[in-house]
């Protein structure tokens, strides 16, 4: 008999737990490469994805709505990507969806989640799935956490004209972020008063580029740009030096890795390239307003999650935290009603996130200028930030 | 454009004699079992991630890692041999062929589980200074790259006519019926054939992780492209897997400096088809029995 007030209180207890989490979760899916070539890149984003996640659920959730993540892999695949997707929709009924991480599985997956109306916050690098109109389709349900490659271009632009580095040597990769990369280099080159006086492009996975280099030699570059993510900008740093040409090298936003630097060794040594402040966000004056997210972000991402141990902080790691925030924060406001949360999203005003502030609207679903990054120059092996 | 041909000409015939190494691996299984063995990229991957670990997390000297290195991915093709191939106990070439894309895609498995997903980067051998040479710019990387390849077939070369376990090498192959009448243990030599396209895939993955970097999948391309050069130089003929290697690496790079990068593979490929329906044995592809 003694047992009764016991058991009266797990009772309570249990009613009580119930209570809180009766609350119906609030289902994310969220689509990384986990596995494949692109898998360094949405392995890491996904252990942000889960760590952000936690720490929203641990603040209260949605509205008291815990976040439900539903995981799942693109396997660097297009048509797994697609798969993936379609069961988010159809299966788990999900509120919105993260991911995927790479341009050409972002721009197989759009079809699907616009006609479904899904709201889609992508961490992809390239800008068409943000763009509309003839083949690209419609954009009204896609957004994409990570700077366009446009407003990088621009970026490295104007240093390029403060620096008075006139004629550019481009060197790209022929896949689907180096051909978006290379358009916005010849197009914006005039408004920044550049030639481009060689334009070179290599397979990334292509094991040396000095045949195209070579012939930089003789177009007589101020500067050569170089536009691809992953081992093959490694690469172009080491036939550079191996060629002996002088001319700065200059990469894209997507580089700034520390991986960069171990692959490539010595021959990083004076690349410079647009990045996220999260890659120098020490030498970040501390009036700007980033800094203390940051901070809290590499606190949580080093010390607590301890995901640095196997991928250390390159420039992409926040672009899943802000997609998540962007997307979470609308939740609170509007629910979890499609339209309602695709117009909530396009409402945030000066989110300060990881890679910058954010200001969406309708027309632009990404929402950060060339104000939100900083451009690096690799010294010794760390990141220098460029005044 | 001429002027940099010297350059293309160092940048082909380094890319091409990783090339000629894979090939030379495809034929000597091919002529030991007459299959493609699928497994060859991943041989090449092998050699790099093993001596990744042993100069990077053991800390070895690059003169014992290297011989340890391909001792290793040695052992690992033999293994392939003793493990799928030999028990399946058949000589349908189709059959065998399946099987060893399924070891291949079990191995990628496990050098992801082993070694991660992520890219490494190896330490030339000997420094990165740039070596001007008759218009053209080289690092220690590719001296060493044209060395050792010459080294490797050099011996294979020596092995294959010198020794009496080369020469029954050949015999097993030229007719294994005949072969085994006369003494000679076929099964033993096909396990041999494994071993020692290990052994050469491993030093071209050795010697390419330097100027490449290492993942662990960096072998499935590089394999792709050593199967297109033994075709080139014709199936099965080993001195035509080096031509055809060395061809198509000049090709790809000459393609990209002179023509257009962008269709550097599209050139390379092309030429490979045109040799093709002109010779459909490929460039030294045709007498039956001096293949090895």
């Amino acid at each position: 008999m003694r047992k009764i007030p016991f058991l009266a209180g797990l009772l309570i207890c249990i009613l009580y737990l119930g209570n809180v989490y009766a609350a119906e979760p609030i289902k994310i899916g969220a689509v990384y490469s986990l596995s494949g070539p692109a898998a360094a890149i949405g392995t890491p984003t996904k252990l942000v994805t889960q760590m952000v996640v936690e720490k929203i659920n641990k603040e209260g959730g949605i509205n008291g709505r815990p976040i439900e993540l539903v995981v799942g892999d693109t396997e660097s695949d297009p048509t797994k990507a697609i798969m993936v997707v379609k069961k988010f929709i159809n299966v788990d009924k999900v509120s919105a969806i993260i991911g995927p991480d790479r341009t050409d599985l972002g721009m197989a997956v759009k079809k699907q989640v616009e006609d479904a109306g899904v709201p889609t916050f992508m961490t992809v690098g390239g800008d068409p799935v943000i763009m509309s109109g003839g083949p690209l389709g419609t954009c009204k349900w896609v957004f994409k956490s990570p700077q366009r490659s446009s407003v990088a271009v621009e970026k490295l632009y104007d240093y390029l004209k403060k620096e008075n580095l006139k004629k550019v040597a481009l060197i790209t990769a022929a896949d689907g972020f180096g051909k978006d990369g290379k358009g916005w280099l010849e197009k914006l080159a005039p408004k920044y008063g550049l030639t481009i006086v060689a334009n070179e492009s290599f397979n990334p996975k292509d094991t040396d580029m000095t045949a195209q280099l070579s012939k930089f030699s003789s177009a007589n570059p101020d500067a050569i740009v170089c536009w691809t993510i992953g081992p093959a900008a490694a690469i172009v740093a080491k036939n550079v030096k191996q060629l002996n040409l002088k001319e700065p090298l200059f990469q894209c936003h997507g580089i700034p890795d520390p991986k960069y630097v171990e692959l490539a060794g010595t021959a990083a040594e004076g690349s410079i390239m647009p990045s996220t402040k999260l890659m120098a966000w020490e030498q970040l004056p501390d009036s700007d307003p980033q800094k203390k997210v940051i901070k809290d972000f590499v606190h949580l991402y080093n010390d607590v999650y301890k995901i640095n141990n196997e991928f250390p902080i390159n420039t992409h790691s926040g672009y899943a935290w802000d997609a998540i925030y962007i997307v979470a924060n609308a939740m609170k406001k509007a629910g979890v009603e499609p339209a309602k949360l695709r117009d909530a999203i396009e409402q945030t005003r000066g989110y300060v996130g990881i890679s910058g502030i954010y200001n969406l609207t309708p027309e632009d679903h990404n929402g950060l200028g060339t104000d939100s990054m900083i451009m690096v120059r690799v010294k010794d092996g760390k990141w220098e930030l460029l005044k | 454009m001429t002027d940099h041909l010297a350059q293309f000409i160092v940048a082909g015939l380094t890319t091409g004699s990783i090339y000629a190494l894979i090939a030379l691996g495809f034929c000597v299984i091919h002529n030991t079992t007459g299959i493609v063995n699928f497994t060859q990229g991943d041989f090449v991957s092998l050699g790099g991630l093993v001596i990744y670990s042993l100069l990077m997390s053991l800390k070895t000297p690059l003169i014992f890692a290297f011989p340890l290195s391909v001792f290793a991915v040695t052992v690992v093709g033999a293994m392939v041999e003793r493990v799928a191939i030999r028990p399946a106990r058949s000589r349908s070439v189709v059959i065998l062929v399946f099987i060893t894309i399924g070891v291949s895609v079990f191995m990628r498995g496990v050098f992801k589980i082993l070694w991660g997903k992520n890219q490494m980067g190896l330490p030339s051998f000997s420094g990165e200074t740039p070596i001007s040479f008759v218009g053209a710019t080289l690092i220690p990387q590719n001296l060493w790259i044209f060395g050792i390849t010459f080294m490797s077939v050099m011996s294979l070369h020596f092995f294959f006519n010198r020794t009496r376990m080369g020469k029954a090498m050949r015999a097993a192959a030229c007719n294994p019926k005949a072969a085994s009448l006369m003494g000679i243990n076929v099964n033993l030599m096909v396990l041999l054939s494994f071993a020692l396209s290990g052994a050469l895939g491993a030093i071209a993955g050795i010697i390419i992780a330097p100027i490449t970097t290492l993942s662990y999948d960096i072998g499935v391309m590089l394999g792709l492209k050593g199967f297109a050069a033994a075709v080139l130089g014709g199936y099965g003929n080993s001195f035509g897997a080096v031509v055809g290697g060395l061809l198509l690496g000049v090709l790809e790079s000459v393609g990209a400096g002179v023509v257009s990068s962008t269709y550097k593979d599209v050139i390379a490929f092309g030429i490979l088809l045109l040799v093709l329906f002109v010779r459909p044995g490929g460039i030294l592809g045709h007498s039956e029995t001096e293949r090895l």
